[in-house]
This record gives C-alpha cells, sequence and structure tokens, in this order.
C-alpha cells in the first residue's frame, strides 16, 4: 500500500492541475513516454535502468485516493490559484469507479538494464478513457526517475574505470565491488534521497556508509544487506584528544578494532607527519601486527587528491616496503591500505589510478570514498532525462504527437506507440508509430491499474548492471591504454 | 497474472539508522573519560583560489531548515526497544561484526525515556549571516552520552540544503530586485519574478519539500506543490497559503492537437481562463512563428481584450536563453507596441507577458536581465522560472557548509579542539566554545575559546533534551531574510 499520509493529489506541478481544461475535447487516451536523450558531446553514452519500483510501491500502488485527500487538495488548490480550479469530480470517479486505484498502465524495460540515450524506457497510458488526464499527472513524479538512473549510471561508470586499472596493474578484479565506498549521506538533500541515491550506487558495489541505501535495498528491492562497511574514525574523534595526543588517537582506535580492517583519518594536522612519525615509527609495530583481513586503511583528507596520495604512498613505502605483484606493480604489504575520500569524481579516480600506475603501484593499494560527486552533483540535464507525450485518441482515432522545437531540433521528442527490440546486431533500438512486432517488445507490464505485476531484487538488477567483459579487460601489455568508453 | 503481495513496512523515517556507518564506531574512539563533545556548524569562509574566479560571492547566507529537522527527525520519542533490536541487526550484518553501541542507546532509552539528551542553540532562522560564522552549535548534555554529538552530525548536516537553496534564491532576487528598481522605479511584483519549476527535477519527494519551501523563504510563485506542506507543517503562516501559482500549459496539452492545430490550442487555452493570468508554452513546434503569426496576428484581439490582471504570458522554452528572450520581445513589441515608462524603458501592455523558464541559473538570470537593459526592456515585461538550477544543482561545496567537533571535556577538563590540515587552511575549524555577536558597527563575529559574553549571544537555545523550546513561524523567517536597500 502506497505511504498514507501522503497526498499524491498534492504531489504534482502546480499547472498539471489546470490541464484537463487544456486538452482537445473527446480526448479518450494520452500515451507518454520516458527516455535520457541523446544529447551531442555528453560523455555517457549508455545508462542504467534503476529505480521505478521504489516509486510504484511508495506512491503509486493501490489505493491513492479517498475522500479526505480530495477535500484536502481542493481546499489547498482554491487558495493556491485563487479560483476554483480543482477537477474534484474526476477524482472522485477515481474513487468510485476504482477504489481509488490509479487506472494507468507502466510498461518498463527491466531494472538494472543497460542503454544507450534515446532509446524509451518506460511508457505510461491511462486504461480507462476518463482519466486521460491522468498520464501526465504523474510526470512530476516519475520524471524523479532521472535521479536513481544517474546515481546508478555514474556509480557504474566509477566501476569501469575502477576495472580497467585494476585488471591492467594486478591482473584481476578481485575486491573490485568494494573500491567505491559511498560517503554522500551528509552532502545530499535529504533522507529520502540518500536512500536512494545510496541503493543506486549499490546496484554496482557493496560498500556504503549511507545506511540509508541499505534499508531502501531490503524494504524495496528484497535484499537484506546490500552493503559492508568497517570502523573509522572522523575528525572529531581524533581532534578530541588534543593536538599532542594524535598518536594516542590513533593507537585507540587500533586497539579498540583489533579484528577486521580499521580506516583512521590522518590529516588532522599533518598528513605526512602522522604517516612518516607516527603510522611509520612511533606506531609501526602496531600496524605491522595486524592482518590483511584487519588492515590498517589511512584516509587522507585535504590538498590535491592526487599529489597527496603519491606522497602518502611513497612515504608509507619507505617506512614499511612493499612487494610486487604478478603484473609487476608495486603493493603495500597486506595489513596496509589507503582510502582517498576526498576530492573523488569520475576524472579525478581515472587522473590518480593513472598517475599511480605511472609511478609504478596497483590499484590494490587504494579505495576510494565519494560523497557528492556520487549522490548530488547531478541534475536532470546530466543524462538529459524527459517525459513526454508521444500518442493520443481524440474521436476514436489515435493520433502520433510530438514537439519539434526549432530552437533546438535536440529537444524533439519520439512520436507515436512506442517499443523497444534488440536489433538482428543485438542492440537495443527503439522503433516508432506503432510500427514495433509485440512479441519482441521488451517492455514489460510492471503497473496496472494499482497493482504491481512485476518485483525485481536487487540481485536480479546487479546481474543486469554487471559489467561486460570488454568494460573492463585490458590490453596484455604493461601500458595502461583507455578503453572509447572512459571520460 | 501473477500478482505478488506487497507486504511494505509502515515507514517509519525517525530510527537510529541515519548515522553514518562509521558513526557508530565511534562512541569506542573518544579519549576515555570524556564526559561531552561540543561541536558546532558554519558556512565556511573560502579564499578565492585564483584560478576560478566565482561570478557569484556568496558572502552572506540564509539560515534556515533546522526547525524541519528538529520536529521530523529529532524531537520526542526516537528510541525505543525496536529501534535498537532493529539497529543491533542492521549493523551486524553490515559490519559484519558486533560494534554497535546497544548500551549507550538502552541508556538512552532508560534514562530519558527514548528522548535525545543533546542541546542545540541557533541564529533565529531567515538570519542573514556572512560566511566563517558559528550558525548553530550542539552538545550532549549527560556525561554517558558524549557520543551522541556526532552521532547526529549526518543529519544536521543536510541543513545545507535549505540554506543553500534559500541562499541561491536570495541572491537572485538581488538581482532582480536591482534591474527592476533602474528600469521600473519600483519593485512592484518583485516577489513572483522567479517562479519554482523544480519538482521533477529533484532527487526526490522530501528533497521537493525542503527545497521548494526554502525558495519560498524569498518569492510567492510556486509550482512546486510539496514546499507548502512543509511551511504548514512546521514553520506555519499568518496566511491560509505561502505560494500561488497560474494556469499553465505544458507541451502535452499543446502538442496532443497535433502539429497543424497549434493556434486550436492556443485558442482555446486561453479561453479557458479569461479572468486569471494565464501562462502558454509557445515553442514546441516554432516559438517565432507562434509568437509573430499566431499570437500577433490570428489571436491577436482575444489577448487585446484581456486585463492587466488576466494577462497572456507566453512562455519560450528552448534555444539560448537570452537570444531567445531578446527575439520574443522584439516579435511581440512589433505586434503589440510597447510604452515607455517613467524611466525611459518600454513596457509591453498589460495585457501580454513573458516567462522564461528554461536554462535559468543566477548567471544567466544576471545575462538575461542585463540583456533586456541594454536593449531598453523593462524587467516589468519578464519574469522567470528556473527548475533544475533553483532546486537541484547544488552541493555542500557551494557555501562550504561543515560541521566540526570544538571542545570535549576529559577527565573533568574542557579542552579546545581543532582540525588544521597542513595541506588546505580553508579546512581548518574553529576552537572552544563559540557565541555570536553583534559589533557596534551592526557586524556579525563570532567569538572562540569561551571568549563571549553569552549575555549578547545571538545563538538562542532551540532544543533541549528531546524538546523544541523556540521556534519560529515562516513569517518570521520571511521577516529576517528580507532585502535591505542596500541589496540592491
Amino acid at each position: 500500500m502506497a505511504a498514507q499520509e501522503f497526498n499524491f493529489l498534492l504531489a504534482t506541478d502546480s499547472y498539471k492541475i489546470t490541464h484537463y481544461k487544456q486538452y482537445p475535447p473527446n480526448i479518450s487516451n494520452i500515451y507518454s513516454y520516458f527516455e535520457c536523450r541523446r544529447k551531442k558531446g555528453s560523455q555517457f553514452s549508455e545508462v542504467v535502468f534503476f529505480g521505478l519500483q521504489y516509486l510504484l510501491k511508495k506512491y503509486l500502488l493501490g489505493q491513492v485516493v479517498t475522500e479526505e485527500k480530495i477535500q484536502e487538495a481542493k481546499v489547498f488548490y482554491q487558495m493556491h490559484f485563487k479560483q476554483a480550479v480543482f477537477d474534484e469530480e474526476s477524482w472522485r470517479k477515481i474513487l468510485e469507479k476504482h477504489d481509488g486505484r490509479l487506472p494507468i498502465r507502466i510498461k518498463a524495460i527491466p531494472e538494472g538494464t543497460i542503454i544507450p540515450r534515446g532509446n524509451v524506457l518506460f511508457t505510461v497510458e491511462n486504461t480507462d478513457p476518463e482519466f486521460y488526464w491522468l498520464t501526465n499527472y504523474i510526470e512530476t513524479m516519475l520524471l524523479q526517475m532521472w535521479y536513481p538512473i544517474t546515481v546508478a549510471t555514474i556509480s557504474r561508470e566509477f566501476k569501469k574505470i575502477l576495472a580497467k586499472h585494476l585488471k591492467a596493474t594486478s591482473g584481476s578484479l578481485e575486491g573490485l565491488d568494494l573500491k567505491l565506498h559511498d560517503f554522500g549521506y551528509r552532502g545530499v538533500s535529504s533522507q529520502e534521497s540518500a536512500a536512494l541515491g545510496g541503493a543506486a550506487h549499490l546496484v554496482n558495489f557493496c560498500s556504503t556508509d549511507t545506511v540509508a541505501g541499505l534499508l531502501m535495498a531490503q524494504r524495496y528491492y528484497s535484499c537484506p544487506m546490500a552493503g559492508f562497511s568497517i570502523p573509522a574514525a572522523e575528525h572529531s574523534t581524533i581532534i578530541s584528544w588534543g593536538r599532542s595526543r594524535e598518536k594516542e588517537a590513533f593507537e585507540r582506535v587500533l586497539e579498540q578494532f583489533p579484528s577486521g580492517p580499521v580506516s583512521v583519518v590522518s590529516d588532522s594536522y599533518d598528513i605526512f607527519n602522522a604517516c612518516k612519525n607516527i603510522w611509520g615509527d612511533k606506531l609501526k609495530e602496531r600496524v605491522m601486527e595486524r592482518s590483511q583481513d584487519s588492515c590498517l586503511v589511512i584516509r587522507p583528507d585535504s590538498g590535491d587528491p592526487a599529489e597527496t596520495l603519491i606522497e602518502v604512498i611513497k612515504i608509507l613505502e619507505e617506512c614499511f616496503g612493499c612487494s610486487l605483484n604478478v603484473m609487476g606493480y608495486k603493493v603495500l604489504p597486506s595489513y596496509l591500505r589507503i582510502i582517498q575520500g576526498d576530492g573523488i569524481d569520475l576524472s579525478s579516480v581515472d587522473e590518480i589510478l593513472q598517475k599511480l600506475a605511472d609511478e609504478g603501484w596497483s590499484a590494490e593499494n587504494v579505495v576510494f570514498g565519494c560523497g557528492s560527486a556520487l549522490l548530488q552533483k547531478l541534475n536532470r540535464d546530466t543524462l538529459n532525462c524527459a517525459f513526454k507525450c508521444s500518442y493520443v485518441e481524440s474521436n476514436g482515432k489515435g493520433m502520433d504527437v510530438y514537439k519539434q522545437p526549432v530552437t533546438d531540433p535536440s529537444k524533439g521528442s519520439k512520436r507515436g506507440r512506442l517499443s523497444l527490440r534488440r536489433n538482428s546486431d543485438g542492440f537495443l533500438e527503439t522503433i516508432e508509430k506503432g510500427a514495433g512486432k509485440p512479441e519482441e517488445d521488451l517492455l514489460v507490464t510492471v503497473f496496472e491499474n494499482g497493482s504491481l505485476v512485476l518485483d525485481y531484487s536487487l540481485e536480479e538488477i546487479r546481474k543486469n548492471a554487471r559489467l561486460r567483459d570488454e568494460e573492463s579487460l585490458e590490453p596484455h601489455d604493461v601500458e595502461v591504454v583507455r578503453i572509447t568508453e572512459s571520460p | 497474472l501473477y500478482v505478488p503481495t506487497i507486504v511494505v513496512k509502515k515507514e517509519d523515517n525517525r530510527h537510529l539508522l541515519f548515522a553514518l556507518s562509521l558513526q557508530v564506531t565511534h562512541y569506542k574512539q573518544y579519549p576515555p573519560n570524556t564526559s561531552k563533545v561540543y561541536s558546532y556548524f558554519e558556512c565556511r569562509e573560502k579564499r578565492t583560489d585564483p584560478s576560478k574566479s566565482r561570478k557569484v560571492k556568496y558572502d552572506k547566507t540564509v539560515f534556515y531548515g533546522l526547525q524541519y529537522i528538529l520536529n521530523k527527525y529529532l524531537k520526542g520519542k526516537v528510541v525505543t526497544p525496536e529501534k535498537i533490536q532493529e539497529a543491533k541487526e542492521v549493523y551486524r550484518e553490515h559490519f559484519q561484526d558486533d560494534v554497535f553501541n546497544e548500551k549507550g542507546w538502552t541508556y538512552i532509552l532508560e534514562k530519558y525515556n527514548g528522548h535525545l539528551p543533546i542541546e542545540i542553540k541557533a541564529v533565529p532562522e531567515g538570519s542573514v549571516i556572512p560566511r566563517g560564522n558559528v550558525l548553530f552549535t550542539v552538545e550532549s548534555t549527560d556525561p554517558e552520552c558524549y557520543w551522541l554529538t556526532n552521532w547526529v552530525e549526518t543529519i544536521l548536516v543536510q541543513i545545507w540544503y535549505p540554506i543553500t537553496v534559500a541562499t541561491n534564491s536570495r541572491e537572485q532576487k538581488k538581482i532582480l530586485a536591482k534591474y527592476l528598481m533602474e528600469t521600473a522605479g519600483n519593485l512592484e511584483g518583485l516577489a513572483y519574478k522567479l517562479h519554482d519549476f523544480g519538482y521533477r527535477g529533484v532527487s526526490s519527494q522530501e528533497t521537493a519539500g525542503i527545497g521548494a519551501s526554502a525558495h519560498l523563504v524569498n518569492f510567492k510563485g510556486t509550482d512546486t506543490v510539496a514546499g507548502i506542506g512543509v511551511i504548514k507543517k512546521y514553520y506555519g503562516t499568518k496566511d491560509p497559503v505561502p505560494g500561488f501559482s497560474v494556469p499553465a500549459a505544458e507541451h502535452s496539452t499543446i502538442t496532443a492537437w497535433g502539429k497543424d492545430h497549434e493556434k486550436d490550442a492556443f485558442e482555446h487555452i486561453i479561453k479557458q481562463f479569461p479572468n486569471v493570468p494565464v501562462s502558454i508554452v509557445s515553442d514546441s513546434y516554432d516559438i517565432y512563428n507562434a509568437c509573430e503569426k499566431i499570437w500577433g496576428e490570428d489571436l491577436r484581439s482575444l489577448i487585446v481584450a484581456r486585463s492587466a490582471d488576466a494577462p497572456l504570458v507566453i512562455r519560450p522554452d528552448s534555444g539560448n536563453p537570452l537570444d531567445t528572450v531578446l527575439k520574443v520581445l522584439e516579435i511581440l513589441g512589433k505586434k503589440f507596441p510597447p510604452l515607455e515608462n517613467s524611466k525611459g524603458y518600454k513596457v509591453l501592455p498589460p495585457y501580454i507577458r513573458v516567462i522564461q523558464g528554461d536554462g535559468v541559473d543566477i548567471n544567466t538570470l544576471q545575462e538575461i536581465v542585463e540583456g533586456m537593459k541594454k536593449h531598453r526592456w523593462s524587467i516589468e515585461n519578464i519574469a522567470f522560472g528556473s527548475g533544475g538550477a533553483l532546486l537541484q544543482k547544488l552541493t555542500r561545496d557551494l557555501l562550504n557548509c561543515s560541521f566540526k567537533c570544538s571542545y570535549v571535556v576529559t577527565n573533568g577538563l574542557g579542552v579546545n579542539v581543532f582540525k588544521d590540515p597542513v595541506a588546505d587552511p580553508n579546512k581548518r575549524s574553529k576552537k572552544g566554545r563559540l557565541s555570536l555577536h553583534r559589533t557596534a558597527s551592526g557586524n556579525f563575529v563570532t567569538l572562540e575559546e569561551g571568549k563571549g559574553d553569552l549575555g549578547g549571544d545571538q545563538l538562542h537555545t532551540v532544543f533541549q533534551n528531546g524538546k523544541i523550546v523556540k521556534t519560529y513561524t515562516f513569517d518570521e523567517v520571511r521577516d529576517n531574510a528580507q532585502l535591505t536597500e542596500s541589496d540592491y
């Protein structure tokens, strides 16, 4: 059942209240679709489809219209527009005729599907001719799909970069799904966004500090525990010891968490001093006592991300030594690793790993944390997400409709009823104008008349979204060659 | 047709799980015999990096949004035995280890009936404060619960969002006020000059509510209905609603008529709303043709019959924002000759206006009003809509919002603490107990190390041991955030 206190009638852009008066007379069907429009020069050529099930379960399922909600909306819109323009009667009809359930059908590609830009991802239409206006009433809510899609897509782009470097410098992809840790909880705009964004990241990785995402995955995608973390310090737990007792603070963390990995932020005063004189000298024995399963992960958190990391790793090499792996790259002793969680985005992570490789270091040495670049520094224009009407029926006749602004051809929309198929070359393509064959259509009904028709688990979604071989393989030569998909 | 039984547990966002994972383990990391942790929040000052010249300085910030967080997540009984149990299980799986502080939370449940023993002091909501000043402080009030201060950090730092939306919205108000004054001689209609179009472009329903309410601190026009609900529930206004809208078309209500029937669509819609302003998006096929031929000729008689209270508002929605606005104004100016106002700027007849709602952010806004002024168009002619840039294209880094520990009590002794990373002086934090004061010249200053005279402290206790002890109405918030003449 969709959230009880949430008033669905108030969950739309104000102007949509007035649209039932604007459509042509005798209109009986409005059919709209969602896509991530293709845009020249964009660095993202394909997207991960994720998040619809959350919206369906939370907001659209079951009875969403009640008399109380109609009354609340009526009173509100009267004041908001300073006139009576709200279509009270039609909402009451939904209540009476359909028990307050939405007479809508949504067809979508399976969650987790990787799909090129410019393709239909889901379609929406009314199933009862009286409620033609409902299709675009829910645009506002459904367009928010841009967010989980974009987070999952960017997270996966990170994965491609990490896989590329890991494969090239270590010969394997072990630990890949723990290589990018979600640090974004505090830097996101709300608890709900944290949950949704956090879950979207977990489509590709298993490490997170955004606990809300775990609960989202549990409640909406049947995954009991989608991500893991390790005990870690923050600045307050170090500086509260006082400037002269940084060593004692570090020591405390090590002794409180003797088994299992532990991360210690080390830049409160001087990261280089901390690495050289505290970790590398005063506490050296304590560090060396730890095993691979209980390694110390040192965290710098200021300065230029790449340069700081290189300098830190050099200091640690001097103090602890290193060994060469099968690919001939240097690896710190297994009890010691580094996490860089400051200033990380798609380009800096690539740059950092490249610099490390150039200096002879394996990507195994470093794990990354990412906050706002993963969960907040994105918007609907990142992947040009749009929801547009493409087909209507009036007076019993169907008509393909579209916009095509002369001022911006890239904003043109698709025409007619749409379907998605895999062509003979194996690529996904959208067929417009109702010309697609139903048996080839990869869009499946997920929601109909208030009921959820399919229920995807995070496990299936992760499988659908996994990296393909060509996204992580590198030629065998030692030089790291950039593959065309990297930004 | 298989219809699975969906059992979705009643959603209760007030759980113990709103901390970052790492904070779960911090109770073990503070120095032994720590009995208090005191932290503060600021929008740090940033010495500008010469390589990036920011056009907008954001010297001052609008403080807003704490009351929402306190009410929704922190007040009252937030700990129950079920929540402790849930947290314990989740964290055991998440860490693959028992690190959760069950004892600490049980103590709070038993001693305080699940209310949080912390005290929060803050500047009044709506206050406009220069960067680099303390905005609120948080401290634990029970020696056993020293770890609680930073447990609530994650949720409190999310205040960066309403602060940033309100601040960025207010900076745009300054720009609009300045140009409106220059080109019209008054500020009439300023409150409706920047309309919130951002509902679809934010990351969640909750964000929409918070962000839209933050914009309404400065303006009154919104389509993001969710914001009004937040204001009513968490702040309250004397007026029945704090935000308004007008009937408007969208592309589907035009294109559904078919490509050859754009005129019929326009005509139908304008007739549906004879007595209120109506906004009609006109770029589905060719904005310039729509302005010149359809509005300017075919339907001209319908437009000129409208009153000044019920103008047609034409909405372009593609192309370069400034160029499009200027060209649209030029075409409309030919078909509906403008008059010159007292400042010597052109104003279209009162029955026709323009709204630009595509590609509007603080920089393009500046460009457009400047461009209009250069071409002698008054800002009375136009209103703006902003979506993504208003509510989504913002991060915590824009105003460098930060929460840091500045004082602890260990073994009965108070110690001023701080971070000061060698590689980044901008990241240095304040020391000791803090207070905020007004100087004789009316400026703000933060006093550190407990040196401030608390009599003059602008920080007021708003939350104490689970209770909200001071609240602000939205009217007070708006009052505090008003522009002053020096702002434009």
